[in-house]
């Protein structure tokens, strides 16, 4: 009976916040919240803030001088709406939980705070720029959002999910962990498995001067083969001279985006670039 | 009392403190406007990509009635917040008593409203005001984002317009206090404006024409 209780006690358990009373959410355990935190100290956290938000950005300034509290922009967001309209989900009200919070104490927020921080605009957010067509000022809501993501990411504070898929980024420059030879390799078994409905089906690696160039998402060459194999079907019919790059960077999504990994990012778009300039192509196709 | 409604006090508001009302409004709005487009400069990301074409396009659908979704979502709000902002800024500028006292101070003048047009005018911003104060308190989203200086805001709009309007009809107070109050009031209104989230008023422009042109790229609209 005693067991049972419990196990009843630990469904209805729920996070509330100290500083936002309204702010109530079921328990989620995970690493990346939950344990990376242990490493943070004051010292750390307020220098962070300040390296990202201390030197007020035009951007950030005329966010936090124009936003009249009105509220209009709830209305735009999927989380509120499909939260009941609970006012802790509405796009202002992630400005006020964090940055807001951050700006007012100078910094001074502890470990327990971070990880709040990281909840909301993690976990609560698709930063999805709705907001910014709701609101009658326009204000860039997400840009805001995403500094508090790039104070997390810094403070290395991010569901674990998204951080493999970040490290993956940094490392491989893709989100997959697969190094140049998995890519070529398992570009050259699509190739070859496809033969089977089309004896002259190819997937032009390195092929200098074709018209396009073919810019699969990660997850394509690792567990979606046939996305690939069909778009080599599609450019055969259609009579297209095209490649996909032998070299990094292929991937042409990007994780280091949504934690705000500026440098990461800005390799990813680099390389892009470089294989379509080493290449001579004319069009970039990416999945979407 | 007797101070309120002295003459020496109405000197100092009349006189001086016009002065450092209008010099504090137009040079603290155009330095923040200044040093807020100076920073966006250095933020080498900005001005690359702001679009006249797409700044006048995304402005155009916020500055008229229902011209963009949001407005057309919420018709209460909208016709409130349009009627609010109108009778703001076009009661002042156009009023007669205004426009005497510019008339006898630098000797021009500039077209007048009628003044039973201005009366209802002035109710109309006391009116909106309570509308949203009571937004504030009521509405779960607008009052877990409000704070302190919300409502302070919200009086240093509505406060002018009660005075003007209670100095117009000579009540509650007698006229000479209520006139000096009304004054004083809308110098604090002026002061404030460039340094309180009021100044959005300028600010509104520079947002618009960020997002509009983001949205332009981005092939969609903002509106």
């Amino acid at each position: 009976m005693a067991v049972k209780n419990a196990a009843k006690e630990a469904v209805k358990e729920k996070v509330v916040s100290r500083e936002f009373k309204e702010y109530v959410r079921d328990v989620i355990p995970d690493k990346g919240l939950d344990e990376t935190i242990a490493r943070l100290t004051p010292e750390k956290i307020e220098k962070t803030i300040k390296a990202v938000i201390g030197g007020r950005s035009s951007r950030i300034k005329a966010v936090m001088n124009t936003c009249i509290h009105c509220g209009l922009c709830a209305e735009a967001c999927q989380w509120y709406l499909s939260y009941d309209k609970d006012p802790t989900y509405a796009p202002v009200a992630k400005m006020r939980m964090t940055i807001w919070e951050m700006i007012k104490r100078d910094g001074k927020v502890d470990a327990e705070f971070i990880k709040q921080c990281a909840r909301i605009v993690f976990t609560e957010c698709n930063i999805c720029h709705r907001c910014s067509m709701y609101c009658p000022y326009g204000l860039d809501i997400t840009f805001i959002i995403g500094m508090v993501r790039r104070i997390c990411f810094l403070l290395g504070v991010i569901p674990q999910s998204q951080l493999d898929q970040a490290q993956a980024h940094i490392v491989t420059l893709n989100q997959v962990w697969l190094s140049q030879n998995d890519w070529i390799d398992a570009v050259q078994f699509i190739e070859e498995e496809s033969g089977a409905d089309y004896i002259d089906l190819r997937i032009p690696i390195d092929n200098e001067g074709a018209e396009v160039m073919f810019l699969p998402l990660g997850a394509e060459p690792k567990t979606g083969t046939y996305h690939i194999e069909r778009t080599a079907k599609i450019m055969l019919v259609a009579g297209v001279n095209w490649t996909v790059p032998g070299k990094d960077v292929w991937d042409s999504s990007s994780m280091s985006m949504f934690v705000r990994d500026f440098f990461t990012m800005q390799r990813i778009v680099r390389g892009l670039y470089e294989n379509a300039a080493r290449l001579r192509i004319k069009t970039m196709m990416l999945t979407e | 009392m007797e101070f309120l409604a002295s003459t020496a006090l109405y000197n100092i508001l009349r006189g001086p403190l016009v002065w450092l009302a209008f010099l504090v409004f137009i040079g603290g709005s155009s330095y923040k406007l200044y040093t807020l487009i100076d920073l966006a400069k250095k933020d080498k990301v900005i001005f690359p990509f702001i679009s006249l074409k797409a700044t006048l396009k995304s402005l155009f659908h916020w500055v008229i009635p229902f011209g963009s979704r949001n407005w057309r979502l919420r018709p209460v709000m909208t016709s409130v917040t349009f009627l609010f902002h109108i009778c703001l800024v076009f009661t002042p500028i156009f009023l007669l008593s205004h426009n005497i006292l510019w008339h006898e101070s630098w000797g021009i003048s500039w077209w007048s409203l009628p003044e039973n047009i201005a009366d209802i005018m002035t109710l109309i911003v006391i009116f909106t005001c309570i509308f949203f104060f009571l937004r504030r308190i009521l509405i779960p989203e607008v009052k877990f984002v409000t704070f302190s200086s919300d409502y302070i805001l919200l009086a240093i709009s509505f406060l002018p317009f009660l005075t003007g309007f209670f100095a117009y009809h000579q009540w509650v107070l007698p006229h000479k206090a209520m006139v000096n109050l009304h004054i004083l009031f809308g110098e604090v209104m002026l002061i404030a404006i460039p340094f309180t989230r009021l100044g959005h008023m300028f600010y509104f422009f520079l947002t618009r024409s960020w997002m509009g042109s983001n949205f332009a790229m981005w092939h969609t609209r903002d509106w």
